[in-house]
């Protein structure tokens, strides 16, 4: 695409390219902001926002693609450049040191760009920072020490810290999750009122109701792609969450329609079930449970669909005894159990959760591919559960690596050797060889390319139909939701909002996107 | 963020042709064995090349190997805890009060057996102890085991009010050697490690410690009793000090007094990662320590054959050494991970 006047534009970026290895975060997109304008940039995990984001504030460098700042072609090695074109970023990690004032911050990040500010004159960047303030109707004290700000005030000092160096390209990301609605309120002020100075923001979010209100244009990302730029004035919900869920069916549907599907009987005892569950929060982080109610028969794949902040996580872990209940019942075949740890969960009940998040809390990256298949089931590959019976390992190994396809040099390399997708092969060996009843799956092909994604849903369904287990699968994709779910649930905000038999995908595509646009509407 | 843009991992390329050096490196980072191997056989051309003749005498070499026993079995014990990324600051404490123990019961009641069961036991129980306030009341190790590092020393001062004990000539079984230059400490130094050379290679416990200190909360979450395996290493560790308790009765002449493996902890610390026992856990095979503890005899042995006599002197190598030794290992990990 040419741009008529490149010098009406802020920034343009165009046909950026981003490859990590064994996955395109970002294909081709394009991308521009005027002056005055706040941008939105929607999607869900992994679409590819921070990508963009990263590339215009010089983390990354694209692959493919151009940068035009204000009519200028650059190259972005580092934030320092970026920086230097005029580009702030605003992270939900603020970056200030919480010991010294607000004053201080402001001067000591200011006194890289503006020279004014290295002499560190106090009284005279005071009257520069009380003009600020003023002039943006906020309400900070500049001799208040940073610790003792909330975290949208944090942000608010962030901003002005970029203003003071001249910055007028302003990046948000996900500016708004950790923040109260009041907070949220503080920040949208802000924002509008750097629109109205005729500064750009990109605003970076994953929810639409936020992006239909503050946004003047809207660009929906998804798996890396753009889908399109709306005006946010003329579209609505539906279009919106249609574009970030994705509206055709492109992908493999792996439960076939005209297949005779469970009905939910009330003759039949669920494997596990789900009544009143609420939860407490451990970490800021966590999103409460309230109310949830699920079952989960045998023989059974269930998926349950929601985009960030659902609560899913959450949901995963209070089967293994991990979030922390404060009401309801667990029910296992009919009988009220408590679960205490992962272990327990494993070896009492055969219940076995394979984490969203494989770098952190999934694969052992100095083990071997083969040990890290074989940490959860011992008591198949020992005797006793104390001596390693490597023979046994090896072959069941072998066979895992062969049946899901699993790409490795050898069983005996570190796992951290494997790209994304065959770590993502290897942990769900893991989950087989437990021999679990339940497989609880959370997220599993987030962050990895098309094909393998495709073969990871056709494993999951085979899993089921092979040896009889159950899985619960928690996905952000509605596609893979309605392409491996028996039943599919739609959980929102902690709590399941509504539950369908997959009979056929595509009504039920069409119901869940309508219960999602009431609950954003809402 | 998603996963996808934190994703770095590398692509293991087949085929490529790689230069020499670089083929060397990457085994030297990717064989446990090879870490310590290396600094071992350096350090024993050196001593030879200075003097063969005293360095390769017999009575030199078991004198090496009665100095050896005791550190390696110390480091033993803290690669245990290193290996799961924690650290134990108190080997020598532990050590010397299982020295002062087995001094003042064998003096009580002459009973040698005796007196070895209930200190082993005793140090078990203070491992256990430290086991049970770091995986089971998830304080860190460090803040732990100083702790213990003070207490254990305190307590052998007030036992004996300062003052050593002299005589105990019934440990001299430990020095014997059937004929050889081979004392029974170092035998049984050499039963020890090929016990858990065994016990970390083929064992679920020996893998879940590894599997801790590479990614602690995937093995929470894996269902296996991760808690549980830290608490029995630690446990183990300080079973492993009081054996090197007692043997320093016999290698130090069969006196003991409060001071008795005093800062031992470090040469346990440096004799673990000079063996290749990575601070960042997760790594090092379980010989390393051994050579390790080699390493530092052989240096401490050059030193005095050159004419080094001084304490201090041998401290501030050692010191050295570590700081050589630590950062290495530390950043050749981050390039194989």
């Amino acid at each position: 695409m040419q741009h008529m006047n490149e010098q009406n534009f802020l920034l343009i970026a165009e046909g950026i390219t981003k490859i990590f290895p064994g996955v395109v975060a970002l294909d081709n997109v394009s991308f521009d902001l005027k002056p005055g304008e706040i941008h939105g940039l929607l999607g869900q995990n992994g679409a590819g926002k921070s990508t963009l984001l990263k590339i215009l504030y010089g983390y990354y460098a694209p692959d493919k693609g151009r940068i035009i700042i204000k009519g200028n072609e650059v190259k972005l090695k580092t934030p320092r450049d970026a920086r230097n074109h005029g580009i702030s970023f605003s992270t939900q990690e603020v970056t200030l040191l919480p010991h010294l004032t607000v004053l201080e911050n402001i001067m000591l990040l200011g006194s890289y760009w503006n020279k004014e500010f290295s002499y560190f004159n106090k009284e005279k960047i005071l009257d520069y920072v009380l003009e600020l303030i003023k002039e943006y109707g906020i309400e900070i004290n500049p001799n208040e020490k940073v610790r003792y700000l909330g975290t949208a005030n944090k942000m608010i000092v962030q901003v002005l810290a970029s203003l003071s160096m001249n910055a007028d390209i302003f990046l948000f990301d996900e500016p708004t999750s950790p923040l109260s609605p009041y907070e949220v309120e503080k920040i949208f002020n802000l924002i509008n009122m750097l629109k109205s100075k005729g500064k750009g923001v990109v605003f970076v979010t994953h929810r639409v109701d936020e992006a239909l209100k503050i946004c003047d244009r809207i660009t929906v990302l998804r798996n890396g792609k753009k889908i399109g730029t709306v005006d946010a004035h003329k579209t609505n919900e539906e279009e919106l969450i249609e574009m970030m869920l994705g509206t055709q069916i492109h992908e493999f549907y792996f439960v076939k329609e005209g297949k005779e599907m469970k009905e939910i009987t009330k003759i039949e005892t669920p494997l596990i079930e789900l009544r009143g569950i609420y939860s407490i929060p451990t970490k800021p982080t966590e999103v409460p449970l309230r109310n949830v109610n699920l079952r989960i028969y045998e023989n059974e794949v269930v998926a349950v669909f929601g985009i960030i902040g659902a609560g899913k996580t959450e949901l995963g872990k209070l089967l293994i005894g991990i979030t922390k209940m404060a009401r309801g019942d667990i029910y296992y075949k009919g009988k009220k159990i408590k679960i205490k740890s992962p272990a327990h969960a494993l070896s009492k009940y055969g219940i076995f959760y394979l984490t969203e998040d494989r770098r952190a809390e999934g694969i052992i990256p100095l083990l071997s591919v083969l040990a890290n298949m074989s940490i959860s089931a011992f008591k198949n590959v020992s005797l006793g559960g104390i001596l390693i019976n490597a023979f046994k390992e090896r072959e069941l190994g072998t066979r895992f690596v062969k049946e899901l396809n699993i790409k490795a040099p050898s069983l005996y390399v570190r796992a951290s050797n494997l790209s994304g997708g065959n770590q993502q092969k290897v942990l769900l060996a893991r989950a087989l060889m437990t021999s679990a009843k339940l497989l609880i799956i959370d997220e599993p092909t987030v962050g990895i390319d098309i094909g393998t994604k495709i073969e990871i849903r056709r494993i999951i369904r085979e899993i089921s139909s092979k040896t009889g287990i159950s899985v619960l699968v928690l996905t952000s994709d509605l596609d893979e939701a309605l392409g491996i779910g028996e039943r599919v649930y739609f959980m929102h905000n902690g709590t399941i909002v509504s539950e369908y038999t997959n009979n056929n995908p595509d009504e039920i595509r069409r119901k869940i996107i309508s219960d999602f646009s009431n609950i954003v509407k809402k | 963020m998603s996963t996808t843009e934190k994703e770095e991992e590398i692509v293991v390329v087949k085929g490529k042709r790689k230069s020499p050096l670089r083929a060397f490196l990457d085994f030297y980072n990717t064989h446990d064995l090879a870490r310590p191997l290396l600094p071992f056989i350096a350090i024993l051309i050196a001593a030879i090349s200075i003097s063969p003749e005293y360095f390769l005498a017999p009575t030199n070499l078991k004198v090496l190997l009665y100095q050896t026993s005791p550190i390696a079995l110390l480091a033993l014990g803290e690669a245990l805890t290193i290996i799961m990324g924690s650290i134990d600051l108190t080997p020598g404490s532990v050590a010397g009060f299982a020295a002062l123990f087995t001094g003042l019961i064998t003096l009580n009641s002459g009973n040698v057996p005796y007196a070895i069961a209930l200190t082993l036991l005793v140090t078990t129980a203070i491992g256990a102890l430290n086991g049970f306030l770091v995986a089971r009341l998830k304080i860190y190790s460090f803040i732990v085991t100083l702790a213990g590092l003070e207490i254990w020393r305190a307590v052998d001062l007030s036992i004996t009010g300062g003052s050593p004990i002299y005589g105990l000539y019934q440990y001299g079984f430990l020095m014997q050697d059937f004929h050889t230059f081979i004392p029974l400490v170092f035998i049984i130094t050499l039963i020890v490690y090929v016990v858990f050379l065994f016990i970390l290679m083929r064992t679920t416990w020996g893998r879940i410690i590894y599997a801790i200190g590479s990614n602690e909360e995937a093995v929470h979450l894996s269902g296996t009793h991760a808690s549980l395996a830290k608490f029995l290493a630690f446990t183990v560790a300080g079973f492993l000090y009081g054996v090197a308790g007692i043997m320093l009765i016999a290698t130090s002449a069969y006196i003991v007094d409060p001071w008795t493996a005093y800062g031992y902890e470090l040469y346990a610390i440096a004799a673990a990662v000079i063996g290749g026992i990575a601070l960042t856990g997760g790594t090092g095979h379980p010989i390393g320590p051994l050579l390790g503890a080699f390493v530092l005899t052989i240096l401490t042995n050059i030193l005095i054959i050159m004419g080094y006599t001084q304490y201090t002197i041998q401290e501030i190598i050692i010191g050295i050494i570590l700081i050589a030794a630590a950062p290495a290992l530390t950043r050749g990990l981050r390039w194989v991970k």
